[in-house]
């Protein structure tokens, strides 16, 4: 019952937030455009559609990758920043106290609350790219494609969310105070083959992609831009490895939180 | 007899910091907050710690309130461990280490409660009567700034904020760190208001920290003082005034037909007479704490007899504040 509770907690204090910050609203719904925009301009900076084609692979969709990659990507920067940076946010607050008070771990405060906020932004965040999709493939189409990117971005997220609270121990631990989650975030999507794909990348960077939850479902989101319908088969084999990520990462989260809350609560590093 | 609601036996905590010692090296130093600090704090009760800057002060709230984990020693909330059973122990303080700080700016004072709450495991219909009360309680209702910005509160605001959370879910004992921590005189004088009266009235258990002593003197039934991490004074407010002096001085300030000799008062006290030539005589005596009613009357007899008009009484007792100058050595410029 009190993880209900925690989980409204989560969507009351969006809301709020909205209903007090209208432009940053405006700002969350334009977010992914930009972003997408964003990408395409650096890419036509440094590369050519005819490259990019290439590299993703000639019977992959590239627009629809395109559209698919960025989603990933938003969601991968989303679950970092909101689950480890939310430390860092709640101790400038002067907040993190209070929230430790809750008769909760803090582990799962900080996952379980910021689960519905996740959703829900997600989901705003892809149907505004079905118009587009539909453009491109049409409506029954456009609507099984978007709801594959859904069921990627949503199974990708319960492994990140466990390796974002490790990170939030970390930052706890290390009482950082610094923006590590700017350069963080880019290095996970570049291992996991947001910028260049996998197999471009040198050995040992492929070996650390094979740890990133992020990696497989950017492959997720590959499969689902296929020019021909994917096997059930290689759908089922990527969930399976993000599941077993997430029981990995998950159960490292909640020791690790635990030891760094107790660490940081011996030291006094709580204001 | 009274329950024993918060107790702390022997206290020890250490810091452990890193100094700059050139580029490569840092040398540690080990700053030692607490060395043995023990008290009970009886339920109902009022109870102050006191102490200069840096006294140990936070480091004691932090321990009672579980954010703190100390070396050595342990305390308990109505028996639990603030350590080994640190969440039973949540579920019966409501705290505020901060009145400046600790709300989400960008939400109103009745949003962040609610926010809160919900953490706290509240919800429907109970917790919005119970931001409800709680704003009406701590004075925000009446300042139309229930539905305001945090970012747009006063510093009393956002103290009254502060307790209102720290009571959201009616726990019985509260923790505040230094809660009128340099607000206006109305908003202090409301909180601590509130605070007796959460004691007296509903039998809550209060436990602050402060350095104004006269604060601790209005509010506190029972007073400890803090200096360099040990305990150097215990006690009501009363008994630790009687370690200054066990000495009251009265004054009397009256109209005289003629000057008074302060040999024509056989009272047995030390006493003096200022028969002042512009403004009105006065009349001073010193007298043990027991005897000032009885002394009193025998002045008041004495100047009556001798036609004498009293126009204003005065006791002067030693305030906390001498107490505290002198078990911590400290009395300012010297």
């Amino acid at each position: 019952m009190r993880l209900v509770t925690l989980l409204k907690s989560g969507v009351v204090l969006d809301l709020y937030y909205f209903k007090n910050n209208r432009a940053s609203f405006f700002g969350m719904l334009v977010y992914p455009y930009l972003m997408l925009g964003l990408i395409l301009g650096a890419g036509f900076l440094f590369g050519s559609a005819e490259a990019f084609r290439r590299n993703v692979g000639l019977n992959v969709d590239p627009v629809l990758y395109f559209i698919a990659s960025t989603v990933v990507a938003m969601a991968s920067v989303s679950v970092m920043w909101e689950v480890g940076g939310n430390v860092m946010f709640l101790r400038w607050l002067g907040a993190l106290p209070y929230v430790l008070l809750a008769p909760h771990r803090m582990s799962v405060v900080l996952v379980v609350s910021y689960i519905p906020r996740y959703v829900l932004f997600q989901l705003i965040q892809i149907l505004e790219f079905l118009p587009l999709i539909m453009v491109l493939h049409g409506p029954i189409e456009a609507l099984y494609r978007t709801a594959v990117i859904i069921v990627a971005t949503m199974i990708g997220m319960l492994p990140l969310l466990g390796f974002s609270a490790i990170f939030a121990a970390v930052m706890l631990h290390l009482e950082e105070e610094s923006n590590v989650l700017n350069w963080l975030n880019p290095l996970i999507l570049l291992f996991s083959g947001a910028f260049y794909p996998v197999y471009l990348l040198p050995a040992w960077a492929r070996a650390v992609s094979t740890m990133l939850p992020t990696t497989y479902t950017l492959e997720l989101a590959r499969i689902a831009s296929l020019v021909s319908m994917p096997s059930m088969g290689a759908y089922v084999a990527l969930f399976s490895i993000l599941l077993g990520l997430t029981v990995l990462y998950n159960s490292l989260s909640l020791v690790l939180v635990g030891k760094s809350e107790e660490a940081v609560l011996r030291r006094g590093g709580i204001s | 007899m009274r329950r024993e609601v918060v107790v702390a036996e022997g206290l020890v905590k250490r810091y452990t910091s890193y100094e700059r010692k050139g580029i490569f090296r840092k040398e540690k130093k080990i700053v030692e907050a607490l060395k043995g600090v023990s008290f009970t704090v009886l339920e109902g009760q009022v109870f102050g710690l006191l102490g200069p800057n840096g006294a140990g002060k936070t480091t004691t709230v932090k321990i009672l309130s579980t954010l703190l984990i100390p070396d050595a020693g342990r305390a308990s909330v109505y028996g639990y461990d603030v350590v080994r059973e640190a969440r039973n122990v949540r579920e019966l303080i409501g705290v505020s280490l901060s009145v400046e700080k600790g709300f989400f700016w960008k939400l109103t004072g009745r949003e962040n409660l609610t926010y809160f709450g919900m953490l706290y495991g509240l919800g429907g219909s109970e917790l919005r009567n119970r931001v409800d009360t709680l704003l009406e309680l701590v004075g925000l209702k009446e300042l139309e700034a229930e539905d305001k910005l945090y970012e747009e509160y006063s510093l009393g605001m956002k103290a009254r904020l502060s307790l209102a959370r720290a009571l959201l879910t009616d726990p019985p004992v509260l923790i505040l760190d230094e809660p009128t921590l340099g607000l206006d005189p109305p908003s202090a004088r409301m909180i601590r208001e509130l605070l007796v009266e959460l004691a007296h009235k509903h039998s809550k258990t209060v436990f602050v920290t402060t350095h104004n002593m006269f604060e601790a003197e209005m509010i506190c039934d029972k007073v400890v003082i803090i200096d360099k991490g040990k305990v150097v004074a215990a006690g009501t407010v009363s008994e630790l005034k009687r370690k200054v002096s066990d000495k009251v001085t009265v004054n009397f300030t009256f109209i005289s037909p003629r000057p008074l000799r302060p040999n024509a008062l056989s009272a047995g006290y030390p006493l003096s007479i200022d028969n002042e030539e512009r403004g009105l005589p006065k009349l001073r005596v010193v007298v043990p704490a027991s005897e000032v009613e009885d002394a009193t009357a025998r002045i008041l007899r004495f100047l009556y007899d001798n036609g004498c008009s009293v126009r204003k009484i005065e006791v002067k007792e030693p305030t906390l504040e001498d107490v505290f100058i002198l078990v911590t050595g400290r009395g300012g410029r010297k």
